[in-house]
């Protein structure tokens, strides 16, 4: 059975404030400097609306977002997002929690510690001793301390992100993280084994352009996997008009279904080895708790439904094990390998 | 292909059409000008605030939120809470259209029609026929059909089939609509997109100063291709195609024309064609829209009050503030009073307190102490409110809607297309068709280099 807690959204929801109410911003009033884009797989400009939404979670801006279909390719994206120059704003420093510890979160946090662990392991099977691996988007580190920790010790696991706040939280765990995007690296090309972009995918401007530069670092027969929402699923259908978590407005860029993303792979000239879907209860959490607040429902029971209730939370995993039986889990998992 | 190099094209008005098409065509790094008659962009969607703190719009304007996300001012609006319509019949208001059903006989008027089997084409005969049929003979002839005649100037008998089955959601949509909008305490749309389905999260909102900010925003960053003051008198045709447009005596070569005019006169503007004869019978109905300022608040059963009965000069009420309480100032009121006419008629003449007395006197029987709270009015006039479906010109709508017939010419938005659409529809309808303008400059190798 596979599981999954995204990290990230983990380690937003546990940002200590979060979840026991929106904490206030100075500049949250301020509107966000916004941009119109077209479909960022497919360029098409034609597109059919899905939702209106607001940072639901962070209220980081008052401005609302629109998501949209492309009719060309399928792919949901976000059509006016926040300029690149707002990254800032709509990562607070208390989007990426560098308090996810067994201290704060004890059992949940043992919980996705072993889970993450065993799925990790997984996707390194086969790989030789001295292998090369790169997180892609590693925010503060999570996977690659797992790798640190259960991994071989031979294996050389690195990481990068855009985030300053996230590499230097990930440097004083003594982790090798580089600065900025895969696209203006230096890294060797042609050297990694396998690379990993876990709940990355979704947050990017450009995923064809990160993914091709992602290609051009895997050595000939290198993978990458890919772990992102899937929008091929009952709590998308149900709460694709405002309230998804997926959603998770106004963050995610670009929402992946099984066909859309083999598509992406199709576009970057890789193969997909594997795709399959996998638990998680997180957007089933958020989606009823975006509606909640949105609502005006009362505080109390808008909080039952937060990561930092255990028992939605198992209640939505053994839902979600459901979905992921009949192959709607609430993730994406895809391995796509680049060609000899 | 260096587009820069080609004949712009050439967008007629600066209204939300106009400028969501002059959008689009930067977006696409089209070469676009674009002419507007008055001293400012918005047109009709521009609001008027006077020094009392008082708002005037043309009719009760609010756009929803979707379009505003689209548009990129969701935080500049404000959420409408409540958004209602009722009608006066019998000395009764109710509510709109969930209360009439509750009325047994027009239930079973309803539902007499329903069993009795009639023709579609019967149906479809006219707009009396097609509200006889769907809505049953008693609400027909006592509700939809005065309205509509009083709306529109013509009889019933006379008018499209269309004009109703464009109009409204079904039952169940309108129960799921109206609930959501009382639980979510958010004015819900509901009929007011025809292009895009209605959602319970899509609710009407209000921009900051009014609708005119939709424009404004559209316009961000255009303002060097906008010319103000500067009505277009000629739009030049030769064999069959547009080449160029007049404006202040002065002829500019195009690659396209994008109207927003009312298309009935667009045969006068047309030079060197005269296949648009057939648009010049089209006709819109003149409206007078009187605003009443009024001592007091919630002076209306609800923010729409519907007449049917014909003892009335007007047809509709709106008591905008009831469902946007920031366009009076505290403890006051604006009702507005809608009086469809004809231009140069008696009404279209009279003079504003003439027909603010005029109101005041036949409303004293839905307000009895109207005439105490009534502290002046200002009205505002327009030769062209709506499109009037005629049965006899409704082949040249429908032709209108498929193409205009002269190659490089477009007609867009409500005036331009003849047509109901309200703002939102408007926005995606506009930016379909430009998706046929570019691919019109864009794979003609004749119109490069034109200029």
């Amino acid at each position: 059975m596979h599981k999954i807690i995204q990290r990230h959204q983990l380690s937003q929801r546990y940002s200590g404030l979060s979840f026991m109410g929106v904490p206030h911003r100075s500049d949250g009033e301020a509107h966000l400097k916004m941009e119109t884009v077209d479909c960022n797989v497919c360029g098409s400009d034609e597109l059919t609306l899905l939702a209106v939404g607001e940072d639901f979670e962070y209220r980081t801006s008052p401005d609302s977002f629109l998501a949209v279909r492309c009719q060309g390719c399928g792919l949901v994206y976000m059509r006016h997002r926040p300029h690149l120059s707002e990254l800032g704003r709509i990562y607070p420093a208390d989007y990426h929690a560098f308090n996810f510890s067994s201290k704060q979160f004890g059992l949940i946090y043992g919980v996705r510690r072993s889970l993450e662990a065993k799925r990790l392991l997984r996707a390194c099977e086969g790989l030789g001793d001295y292998a090369k691996i790169l997180d892609v988007g590693c925010g503060d580190g999570f996977h690659l301390q797992l790798l640190r920790d259960f991994g071989r010790s031979t294996w050389q696991a690195e990481g990068i992100d855009m985030s300053e706040h996230a590499v230097n939280a990930g440097r004083k765990q003594g982790l090798t993280i580089h600065h900025g995007t895969v696209q203006d690296s230096n890294l060797d090309p042609g050297t990694y084994d396998l690379a990993l972009m876990i709940a990355t995918i979704e947050h990017l401007d450009n995923p064809i352009e990160v993914l091709q530069s992602v290609r051009q670092l895997l050595k000939p027969g290198g993978r990458v996997v890919i772990v992102t929402d899937n929008t091929d699923t009952l709590d998308f259908k149900w709460s694709h008009q405002r309230h998804w978590g997926g959603y998770h407005f106004p963050r995610h860029w670009n929402l992946f279904s099984p066909q859309t993303i083999v598509q992406l792979a199709l576009k970057v000239d890789m193969k997909v080895e594997t795709l399959s879907t996998i638990v998680s209860p997180v957007n089933w959490v958020y989606s009823i708790r975006n509606f909640l607040d949105d609502w005006g429902a009362p505080h109390w029971l808008v909080n039952r439904f937060s990561l930092n209730s255990p028992v939605s939370l198992a209640i939505f995993t053994l839902f979600d094990m459901v979905h992921q039986k009949l192959g709607h889990g609430a993730l994406l998992r895809v391995v796509l390998q680049r060609p000899d | 292909m260096n587009r820069s190099k080609k004949a712009p094209v050439a967008i007629v008005g600066g209204g939300p059409a106009g400028l969501t098409a002059a959008w689009f065509l930067h977006r696409n790094n089209i070469p676009f000008v674009l002419y507007e008659a008055g001293p400012k962009i918005a047109g009709l969607a521009a609001s008027f605030h006077d020094p009392d703190g008082f708002t005037y719009d043309f009719g009760a304007h609010f756009i929803n939120n979707r379009l505003a996300a689209a548009v990129g001012i969701g935080s500049q609006c404000r959420d409408v809470r409540y958004y209602g319509e009722s009608v006066l019949v019998r000395g009764k208001t109710q509510s709109y259209p969930l209360g009439l059903m509750k009325s047994p006989r027009y239930v079973a008027s309803a539902l007499g029609n329903r069993i009795r089997p009639i023709s579609r084409q019967t149906m479809h005969q006219n707009a009396a026929t097609w509200f006889r049929s769907n809505y049953g003979d008693l609400l027909a002839n006592e509700v939809a059909i005065p309205l509509l005649e009083a709306w529109s100037g013509a009889p019933a008998e006379e008018l499209a089939s269309a004009v109703g089955s464009k109009m409204q959601n079904t039952i169940f949509q309108t129960l799921m609509l109206r609930t959501a909008s009382g639980l979510s305490r958010r004015a819900v749309g509901c009929g007011y997109s025809h292009e895009i389905p209605e959602n319970p999260h899509v609710w009407h909102v209000y921009p900051e100063g009014g609708v005119g900010l939709l424009c404004t925003k559209l316009a961000e960053g255009l303002e060097s291709h906008i010319r103000l003051e500067s009505p277009v008198q000629k739009i030049l045709v030769d064999r069959g195609r547009v080449v160029g447009i007049r404006s202040q005596d002065e002829e500019q070569s195009v690659s396209a024309i994008v109207s927003t005019a009312p298309c009935n006169i667009l045969p006068r503007m047309i030079e060197g064609s005269d296949v648009l004869q057939p648009l010049a019978q089209l006709r819109y109905r003149p409206m007078v829209f009187v605003n009443l300022r009024l001592e007091g608040r919630n002076l209306l059963k609800d923010t729409v009050v519907w007449l049917p009965e014909n003892h009335f000069t007007s047809f509709r009420l709106t008591e905008t503030p009831i469902s946007m309480p920031w366009l009076a100032p505290d403890g006051k009121t604006l009702i507005t009073v809608d009086i469809g006419c004809e231009k140069g008629d008696r009404i279209w003449s009279m003079t504003d307190d003439a027909l603010g007395e005029l109101c005041i006197e036949e409303l004293q029987e839905i307000i009895p102490d109207i005439r105490r709270r009534y502290q002046g009015c200002r009205v505002l006039r327009t030769p062209i409110a709506y499109p009037v479906y005629l049965n006899s010109y409704e082949e040249t709508r429908v032709q209108l809607g498929q193409s205009i017939g002269i190659d490089g010419l477009y007609s867009i938005g409500r005036n331009g297309e003849f047509s109901h659409a309200l703002m939102e529809d408007v926005y995606w309808r506009t930016q379909n068709k430009m998706r046929h303008v570019i691919e019109y400059v864009t794979s003609n190798p004749s119109l490069a280099y034109a200029q």
